[in-house]
């Protein structure tokens, strides 16, 4: 089958077709390092938070578990990360990574089972050559599983590696976004970067570009990065123990769909 | 919690679901250690397992095949099988009494979830090691969620067993791990855990908490006396634990029938250890003073120090000796020890301070306020608050008291009444 229907349709169970803008959470660092601060009590954070977001990202044993939280036409979409890291795994952690690995934790029929609208890969720069060609291959043969599939791939850049610096993070965030436009991604979730990266992608980018942000941002920042062509923001756990948090996201969600 | 109609099934038949819980028994040693006696005698011993009200057995493959007949019948034990296979119990300079031992620890996955299906199990069981290195880790995380994956396909419910095990757990660590194991194990795609007891009522209902999916306490060791592992899994249940899946304990019990009796009566039953094994606290020792045996010598301090502090803080002791000096007499000293009053337990409003069904005192820090009562209570000044404002007292050492044991001028003995049951070692 080559039809993008499939697809087409499953991206807009997070991408609101009316404006082409999405606010989406991720709820999967617990599979790396245990439960966040807000995320203890798994079911109770859904029930929360999935009225306000477009898509929340869960590991495949949360979604399996607590799939009639997410879904449907009124709560967010359940998108499904795909693999697992330790590389989040720093010294404040109690068992800190010596050496970073990656392995696959899913695949697209087994996402599409969970009725997941998407999947979501991470690649990780900057941590060698053998664990980057290996992130490349695993992510282009998920691309290729996709594709037959009609699921939306959504790949997570992440250069967090030791042989990333302030000189060549921007350049990393571009080099990412590059690689894994090739290997078939169809929208990509990048860290927060300056302006003109957020042009540059922004222009040159045909997909939809989510920023990765671990706080919430302001009116005047969600109103820039938009007009950058980024296509929404992706909100990480850490923003979960901020006190007053609905009301913050209820504010958000109005700012980003407005 | 939604899983298929499959898994849902499976699980009613292993958790009861009247109470949601389950006592399961190991009975895979076989496969990955030493043919010891309770391997040996194995077809027996899960006859009386059988016999004693077991909800599920975990056995290994061929187990399942050689021995299907303990699983026929409605009310038989849901078979569990065990799909992996390590080398753990072989590994290393302190297992050299084993038959080979080995060197390089391995772990692989022996049985795929549908051959598991296809013999009637109820669910499959697999290790998660963590804390040995990154790269095995990785290993044990993708052989994890391979199971997870091909268990959704066919509605087989997966228990995962998170161990910390290897050169970077420490006892500094190790509760840690466990605890996000738990969760890292529920996130792969566990709808159940088989884990050890963090040692701690807090600490473990954290774990639970957090795992979100029902969590087994595994026994562990055998321990010496029945009690002890009773003591486990009652303090497992009352953290929130679902039940339990003892292996040695039971396997090696003298009688096997009885001991998985006793865990039931425990687990479903709401029955106390004490109601269980026919003794009362009210016969249970306290500690008594010998005043004139006293040499001042302050072992006792030191040795209640080492058990209960890992910082080694020289002012947590819960007993002290008293000295008093007279001129031209030789100095005197005394004991001051917890003669189990009561008064603290009396005067803590929230019931966090308890006598517990061991006969000692013990400490729900779930409900402690640290509102200090119990140190205003106490007419020997012996309960103190640490720095957090958790109560210090005497606990016995749970019940086998090291100011005890190292005094050796029996300054301090254990009044044993009559007819109670020896407790202490």
């Amino acid at each position: 089958m080559s039809s993008n229907v499939g697809k087409n349709i499953r991206m807009s169970d997070f991408i609101d077709s009316r404006d082409n803008r999405c606010l989406m959470l991720d709820l999967t660092l617990a599979s790396s390092v245990g439960a966040q601060p807000g995320t203890e009590n798994i079911s109770e954070t859904l029930g929360r938070c999935n009225a306000v977001f477009d898509g929340i990202i869960l590991n495949p044993g949360q979604l399996e578990h607590h799939a009639e939280l997410v879904g449907g036409k009124m709560r967010a979409a359940p998108l499904v990360r795909i693999d697992w890291t330790n590389a989040y795994r720093d010294k404040d952690f109690c068992l800190p990574a010596s050496t970073v690995t990656r392995v696959t934790l899913s695949d697209g029929e087994d996402a599409l089972g969970l009725g997941a609208s998407a999947v979501v890969a991470t690649f990780l720069l900057g941590f060698g050559e053998d664990p980057e060609s290996e992130n490349i291959r695993s992510i282009s043969l998920l691309a290729r599983e996709c594709y037959r599939l009609s699921l939306p791939l959504l790949v997570d850049v992440r250069p967090i590696g030791g042989r990333i610096s302030s000189d060549n993070y921007m350049g990393s965030i571009k080099l990412g976004t590059s690689f894994m436009m090739e290997a078939g991604a169809d929208a990509l979730i990048l860290p927060d970067c300056d302006a003109e990266t957020c042009a540059l992608i922004g222009k040159w980018a045909s997909i939809p570009v989510m920023l990765r942000l671990d706080e919430i941002p302001t009116g005047e920042k969600i109103e820039q990065l938009f007009n950058l062509g980024m296509s929404g923001i992706v909100l990480s756990e850490k923003i979960l123990p901020a006190s007053g948090i609905e009301e913050k996201l209820t504010s958000l969600k109005q700012l980003v769909h407005c | 919690m939604t899983v298929s109609s499959g898994k849902t099934t499976r699980l009613n038949r292993l958790f009861n679901p009247k109470d949601g819980r389950a006592v399961c028994v190991a009975a895979d040693h076989g496969w990955m250690s030493d043919p010891t006696p309770n391997v040996l005698e194995l077809k027996r011993i899960l006859g009386q397992v059988v016999l004693g009200g077991a909800d599920g057995i975990l056995v290994s493959f061929g187990t399942a095949l050689r021995m299907s007949q303990f699983f026929e019948g409605k009310n038989s034990p849901a078979l569990l099988i065990r799909a992996d296979w390590m080398n753990m119990p072989r590994l290393g300079g302190s297992n050299l009494s084993n038959i080979l031992p080995v060197v390089n620890f391995k772990k692989k996955a022996t049985s795929c979830a549908k051959d598991a299906l296809l013999v009637g199990a109820s669910a499959i069981t697999i290790y998660y090691f963590i804390g040995y290195s990154d790269e095995f880790e990785a290993i044990n995380i993708e052989q994890a969620a391979c199971f997870a994956k091909e268990c959704r396909k066919i509605g087989l419910p997966l228990i995962i067993e998170p161990m910390a095990v290897g050169g970077m757990v420490t006892g500094v660590n190790v509760t840690e791990i466990l605890i996000a194991s738990g969760r890292i194990a529920a996130e792969i795609g566990a709808d159940a855990l088989k884990i050890p007891y963090t040692n701690d009522v807090k600490t473990f209902k954290k774990l639970v908490d957090e795992a979100g999916v029902p969590v087994l306490v595994l026994g562990g060791a055998k321990s010496d006396d029945p009690r002890d592992a009773l003591e486990l899994a009652d303090e497992a249940l009352r953290a929130g634990a679902s039940g339990t899946v003892f292996g040695r304990n039971v396997t090696k019990a003298q009688d096997p029938r009885k001991m998985v009796e006793d865990i039931c009566a425990l687990v479903h039953g709401g029955m106390s250890i004490d109601e269980i094994l026919g003794t009362g606290i009210k016969k249970r020792g306290r500690l008594r003073p010998v005043a004139v045996n006293c040499t001042g010598c302050q072992l006792c301090e030191i040795a209640c120090v080492h058990y209960h502090s890992t910082d080694f803080d020289q002012s947590s002791h819960r007993l002290r000796i008293e000295y008093k000096f007279r001129p031209n007499e030789p100095r005197i000293s005394k004991p001051i020890v917890c003669p189990l009053c009561e008064k603290c337990v009396d005067a803590c409003k929230e019931e966090a301070l308890t006598l517990g069904s061991g006969g000692y005192l013990v400490l729900d820090q779930s409900r402690c306020n640290s509102c200090g009562d119990c140190v205003t209570a106490c007419p020997l000044d012996l309960v103190m608050c640490d720095r957090q404002g958790i109560p210090l007292f005497c606990d016995m050492c749970e019940g086998d008291p090291q100011c005890v044991l190292w005094c050796k001028p029996h300054a301090i003995v254990l009044t044993q009444p009559k007819g109670a049951e020896k407790h202490v070692s």
